[in-house]
């Protein structure tokens, strides 16, 4: 099985960070030769990108059985007590970093609109710049938009944590309760939106409102006047985000975007093909590796000279941004267009 | 070995590679046990535990390789060295405990020189991306191995690797310039300036293939090439094998085509049908011949004149081309054999006068020994004066042995009876995939008293035999 393309494996050098090592892992748990409790640490190492899944040329998805050994652990109650930690934090606050949004977006929230502006729990939480720059993007093309803060519970923190379970699929259809009343709904973080589209169809979760993604709907808004930006021959990179591009098939929007102001220049690893470039979720408890990886995703960059990468999800956002080597930049997508208007 | 000096190995260890860096937990012990190797595979898939190491290090660099190999020295603990653990012949297994040494944290891409032609990298890099390392500076390693994306270079060099487009560019062997090898006593040596000289035996080639029995690989110069203006594929079917053997010889008299792949009247109606869609009997044989256009063009003349003097069907491109898309799927379940059944390679090499010989003689033995056993075969890595027969056994579920020890028996006779043979006959015990735990009982056949060469500098090298123990037939 496939060494070369997952981005903690890649980071950690660990045998035990391969697809392959969690297959032999999970395998010989259910032969009875080993407990689950000697491999869980280790399911919890995967991002869950699905490069592996991508890459795989036997059609195998390690996804599923490592979302299959989380139900398990929570029912063997044998979940880390990292993870536990982030759970407790969920309980208490509904978010899973536990800490309160940021002062500053206060102005955005629970105004009067038929568009929910949806930014996902990372972005909230742990991204403040990224909700300001978008909301004043928003604003500046004329878009009366809300945030909603329980809206944000998707139920994509859960599921990474623990699969899907009845309190993942519960939290999935408060969060469609309070979306249902908008008439529409822009989804910020493409992780929620792929959750939305994907995981809430499969579980029969009722989504009434029209759904669009950030992307999308930034080329509306610029395709129909109301943004007005300038293209010009700046060269920007794409940090492809394997929601977008894998799991939602849509690496073209955000190039639709780059070509409205500038100029593309791919990177080794695009499209389908990209790597993870951070996870903000792993980042609380194996924080030392998540910046390997966005080290990792930088020395790609440098090595095709491409000196400023445009990302299209916060988690990404903040860890390149965080790792950013001299000479070089990230701008999310909000950042990239706003740099650029008449 | 008892908790408290245990627990003293562990310190040093720690100490020598960071304590991040050494591990001796359950999941590290179990991932490093089983590589793809069909005796592990088949070993945890009935439940039972393969053999593990006490201790797993991953050093970064060689000294830190140097310090962990005179802390095992010293306690006299054996060292198995572990790259992608994508091997097949339990090379990497460590079957006598003690020290796993994976080389994965030592991947760095020092420099790409464009000047001389070579990546310089640690041998922990996975092959993939030294390829893209190459890729990105608009070259190519011509290593395409089916394990491109799962070993190491360290692993290629362990074993003496080859890919798909060998009979051109040449296997791992031809492409190293130069290495840097940390000895089992931590001595750091450098094997020599360039690869091409009259300053004595190439010391190269004594570490290629010596499966870490006689030392770590930790750094190496492997070359790169120039990307081919043109790569084309010729797919034909011949009546049989003699007259593609004497084309293919003659060809290679006269130019190098990249790939040439001769499959067997059995896997041509097996897996060539399945995949590529050649429904015709015969024997298929696949041609890519690369380069520069104008010599390209020259050269699909003479390929073209010289397989119709042999009464080869010409196929076109098409089925060349789908065989080169899908030359990696070919070695993949789903594709191809998995367990339960129990299947193996018995690649060998020869000149042309005996390669025909051994192919018969290997599948008339194996198939009239052991009656449900399949035998399929291609001819890949041509040379100008012999080829490579990669034969393969397959043995459905049903007749694959319930108990693991049984079937680990079987497994050993047929190995046994299908090497024994192709030595016999003139082959060796191995091409390309290396001795490793699998047929190392079988060296002392294949060299006789040539095997003391081998053993002497074992002795002198390793004196306490901590190096991969019971690898290669030392």
């Amino acid at each position: 099985m496939c060494r070369h393309i997952c981005p903690i494996g890649n980071a950690t050098g660990q045998e035990r960070n391969t697809a392959r090592a969690r297959a032999l892992c999970a395998s010989v748990v259910v032969r009875g030769a080993e407990k689950i409790d000697d491999i869980i640490d280790n399911i919890y190492e995967c991002s869950l990108c699905g490069a592996c899944t991508n890459n795989c040329i036997t059609g195998w998805d390690p996804k599923i059985f490592i979302q299959e050994v989380k139900a398990d652990a929570v029912l063997n109650g044998v979940i880390p007590p990292y993870i536990k930690d982030l759970l407790t934090k969920y309980q208490q606050t509904g978010n899973v970093y536990g800490i309160p949004y940021d002062e500053s977006l206060k102005k955005y929230f629970d105004r009067e609109s038929n568009i929910l502006f949806l930014v996902g729990q990372d972005a909230l939480y742990k991204s403040a710049n990224s909700v300001k720059n978008a909301c004043e993007l928003l604003k500046k093309a004329g878009v009366n938009f809300t945030l909603n803060e329980k809206s944000n519970s998707t139920g994509s923190a859960l599921w990474f944590l623990v699969g899907k379970t009845a309190d993942t699929k519960q939290s999935a259809e408060q969060s469609a309760e309070i979306i249902n009343g908008y008439e529409k709904v822009v989804v910020y973080d493409p992780v929620d939106l792929k959750f939305i589209k994907r995981e809430w169809a499969e579980w029969g979760v009722t989504v009434k409102a029209e759904i669009i993604g950030f992307n999308a709907f930034l080329i509306d808004l610029i395709d129909s006047g109301k943004l007005n930006v300038v293209k010009s021959d700046k060269a920007y990179t794409v940090q492809d985000n394997y929601a977008y591009s894998r799991e939602l098939d849509d690496s073209e929007t955000v190039r639709k975007l780059v070509d409205r102001v500038g100029v593309n220049k791919e990177m080794l690893l695009n499209g389908k093909e990209t790597n993870l470039a951070g996870h903000l979720i792993m980042n609380e408890y194996m924080k030392e590796v998540q910046s390997k990886v966005a080290a990792n995703r930088w020395e790609n960059a440098k090595n095709m000279d491409c000196k400023t990468l445009v990302t299209e999800n916060p988690a990404e956002y903040e860890l390149l941004k965080e790792n950013c080597p001299d000479g070089y930049r990230v701008l999310s997508v909000e950042e990239m267009i706003s740099e650029n208007i008449k | 070995m008892n908790e408290f000096l245990q627990t003293q190995i562990i310190t040093e260890l720690e100490d020598a590679v960071g304590e991040e860096n050494c591990s001796v937990k359950e999941i590290d012990k179990l991932t490093h046990s089983v590589d793809y190797f069909w005796l592990s595979r088949m070993w945890a898939d009935r439940g039972r535990r393969m053999p593990e190491a006490d201790y797993i290090v991953s050093p970064k660099d060689a000294e830190e390789t140097s310090k962990v190999l005179k802390i095992a020295n010293y306690y006299k603990i054996p060292v198995t060295t572990w790259g992608g653990g994508g091997g097949t012949q339990g090379g990497a297994l460590p079957v006598a405990g003690g020290i796993i040494l994976d080389t994965k944290r030592m991947n760095k891409i020092y420099e790409v020189n464009t000047d001389s032609m070579y990546i310089e990298c640690g041998t922990g890099a996975i092959y993939k991306h030294v390829e893209w390392a190459a890729n990105e500076k608009g070259y190519a390693t011509m290593h395409y191995p089916s394990s491109l994306t799962c070993s190491t270079v360290g692993g290629f060099l362990a074993h003496r690797g080859i890919g798909v487009v060998s009979t051109k560019y040449g296997k791992i062997d031809d492409m190293v310039l130069s290495m840097e090898v940390v000895l089992p006593n931590g001595d750091i040596i450098n094997t020599s300036n360039a690869p091409k000289h009259a300053a004595g035996p190439d010391l190269n080639q004594i570490f290629i293939g010596s499966e870490g029995t006689l030392g770590v690989i930790t750094k190496a110069q492997i070359r790169i090439y120039e990307q081919p203006e043109v790569r084309r594929f010729r797919g034909f079917l011949f009546k049989d094998m003699s007259s593609a053997f004497k084309a293919s010889r003659e060809i290679l008299q006269k130019f190098k085509p990249s790939v040439m792949r001769l499959y067997d009247n059995a896997e041509t109606a097996s897996l060539i049908k399945k995949i590529v869609g050649v429904e015709k009997p015969g024997a298929f044989m696949n041609v890519a011949y690369e380069g520069v256009k104008e010599l390209v063009d020259v050269e699909e003349k003479i390929l073209l004149d010289t397989f119709s003097k042999y009464g080869a069907e010409d196929l076109g491109s098409e089925y060349g081309e789908k065989w080169w898309k899908e030359k990696i799927t070919f070695f993949y379940p789903g594709h191809m054999m998995d367990l339960p059944q129990m299947f193996g390679t018995m690649d060998t090499i020869a000149p042309y006068d005996k390669i025909e010989k051994i192919y018969w003689a290997m599948k008339n033995k194996i198939e009239s020994t052991f009656p449900h056993v399949k035998f399929i075969a291609h001819f890949s890595h041509w040379y100008e004066w012999g080829c490579m027969v990669y034969d393969r056994f397959i043995v459905d579920k049903e007749y694959v042995p319930e108990d693991p020890v049984e079937a680990m028996k079987l497994h050993n006779k047929i190995w046994t009876v299908g090497v024994r043979e192709a030595i016999a006959n003139g082959g060796v015990v191995n091409d390309h995939h290396g001795v490793g735990i699998k047929l190392g009982r079988l060296m002392k056949e294949q060299y006789g008293p040539a095997m003391q060469v081998f053993e002497g500098i074992k002795k002198s090298l390793d004196p306490n035999g901590i190096m991969n123990p019971f690898k290669l037939g030392l």
